[in-house]
């Protein structure tokens, strides 16, 4: 048996050791794949979508899981997100904007972007804010036929500091774009449930964000640095664009590792703690038992996933969707509210109140009335 | 209970067991309705702050 002693061990053509080894005994590997919980981003794959699958018109909401449009200022341009399942290779889905009515011109202020955000308490493996803080890589696959320079910014929240940076699609084809960010060492995240990191894809910009210059270092925010050169992308209705893959990790040496493809079960399970559809907009499906008082029906439903904040009650097209039954008799709620003061983190309270037939009922399942579909969800989203 | 059309928002005042609670309602595009307490880590409440800065005011509770 003979043994091989080395320091380290690099290819011929790079400049830097892949695998370096130390005195006593152990050794520092530069893997670029196959590792694990090294996203902080959620849904970067895109499969997960809870709120639907086509999002016509959007102007300022959540879409595809994680993930907000925003279409804000004036922009006379119309969108359609939706869920696609134009990909490249190795992936299941995309996230694709669609121009419905063109904008040739985008005026100063206004802006169309795509955006995430993350907790600080999933943040601090970047240790932000310290000597030792690290650097990282934001990557993401990208499909569009409208070329051209895109902008990308990454908005520290806590500290009011910005990077920003771009990628140049010279084609219509999928390709990777890989962001490498540099560490910095001002201005910490909190180690808390609130928005510390915001990331975004611009679509187009109006020219008050685009008169200075990319800051591909770490500094105060300033708009005008957010993209100098967009493209506009709302200039033709033939204008597509396609975006998945998308991971942000702790990384020294600036090349992206692979995507780490998580299971459906874990992204979803990974998004309800912003969102949670607790009735699909489906026939009779049951949402839970509840009791009663003389003139109301009160339920309690239990989240599958422990949410961020006690959450927002979001009902869509209420009227006559709901049924409360029981007692050999059912009754559409004319309204369905919630108690916010008692919701918690893993449990929400709902109430049908001013209800005359209320009595009838002694335990109900409140269900999707058939015929007329509804969604009833809550939200803790950043 | 009414739900708000114009203004996008208004205030609610539940009774239970003998205790008011207080909330908010949201009006959303496509039917959407809104339901959240006075929570500034709620985004929902964040944007009703910027909302009522902006100078507008929620309808009052019924």
């Amino acid at each position: 048996m003979s043994t091989l002693k080395v320091d380290g061990i690099r290819s011929n053509s790079a400049t830097s050791d892949a695998i370096t080894l130390a005195s006593n005994g152990t050794c520092t590997a530069n893997i670029t794949n196959n590792l694990s919980n090294r996203n902080m981003v959620i849904n970067g794959g895109m499969v997960c979508s809870q709120r639907g699958s086509s999002f016509a018109n959007i102007t300022n909401a959540y879409c595809l899981d994680r993930y907000k449009f925003r279409n804000n200022n004036g922009v006379t341009g119309t969108f359609t997100v939706s869920q696609s399942t134009d990909t490249p290779d190795g992936f299941g889905n995309s996230l694709k904007v669609d121009v419905g009515t063109a904008d040739a011109a985008i005026a100063s202020g206004e802006q169309f972007y795509l955006g995430t955000k993350l907790e600080g308490q999933d943040l601090q493996r970047l240790a932000k804010g310290t000597s030792g803080a690290k650097k990282s890589v934001l990557s993401f696959y990208v499909k569009t036929n409208k070329t051209g320079l895109y902008s990308v910014l990454l908005y520290d929240n806590d500290n009011n500091r910005m990077f920003s940076t771009s990628y140049t699609v010279s084609n219509t084809n999928w390709n990777r774009y890989t962001i490498d960010v540099p560490a910095d060492t001002t201005g910490a995240y909190a180690n808390d449930n609130g928005a510390s990191l915001e990331i975004y894809w611009y679509l187009g910009l109006g020219s008050d964000k685009q008169s200075g210059s990319f800051q591909t270092t770490w500094t105060a925010y300033t708009a005008a640095n957010t993209g100098p050169g967009q493209v506009n992308f709302a200039d033709s209705t033939s204008n597509e664009f396609y975006i998945t893959g998308i991971q942000y990790e702790v990384n020294e040496s600036g090349v992206a590792t692979d995507f780490e493809h998580r299971s459906y079960t874990q992204e979803l399970a990974l998004a309800q703690r912003y969102y949670q559809v607790l009735a699909q907009p489906a026939a009779d499906k049951i949402i839970c038992f509840g009791g009663y008082m003389a003139t109301e029906w009160i339920g309690v439903v239990h989240f599958p996933q422990e949410m961020r904040i006690a959450p927002t009650l979001v009902v869509s097209n209420f009227t006559n969707a709901f049924r409360i039954y029981g007692n050999g008799a059912s009754f559409n709620p004319p309204t369905l509210v919630t108690d916010t003061a008692m919701n918690t983190t893993r449990s929400f309270y709902l109430r049908a109140i001013d209800s005359t037939n209320v009595e009838r009922a002694y335990l109900r399942v409140l269900a999707a009335n058939s015929g007329v579909y509804a969604t009833l969800a809550v939200s803790a989203e950043l | 209970m009414t739900f708000p059309t114009n203004p996008i928002y208004k205030l609610v005042e539940q009774t239970l067991d003998g205790v008011t609670r207080k909330s908010i309602l949201k009006a959303e595009p496509n039917n959407i309705r809104l339901q959240f307490g006075y929570d500034e880590a709620n985004t929902d409440y964040q944007e009703y702050l910027e909302w009522v800065a902006e100078g507008n005011t929620a309808e009052e509770a019924d």
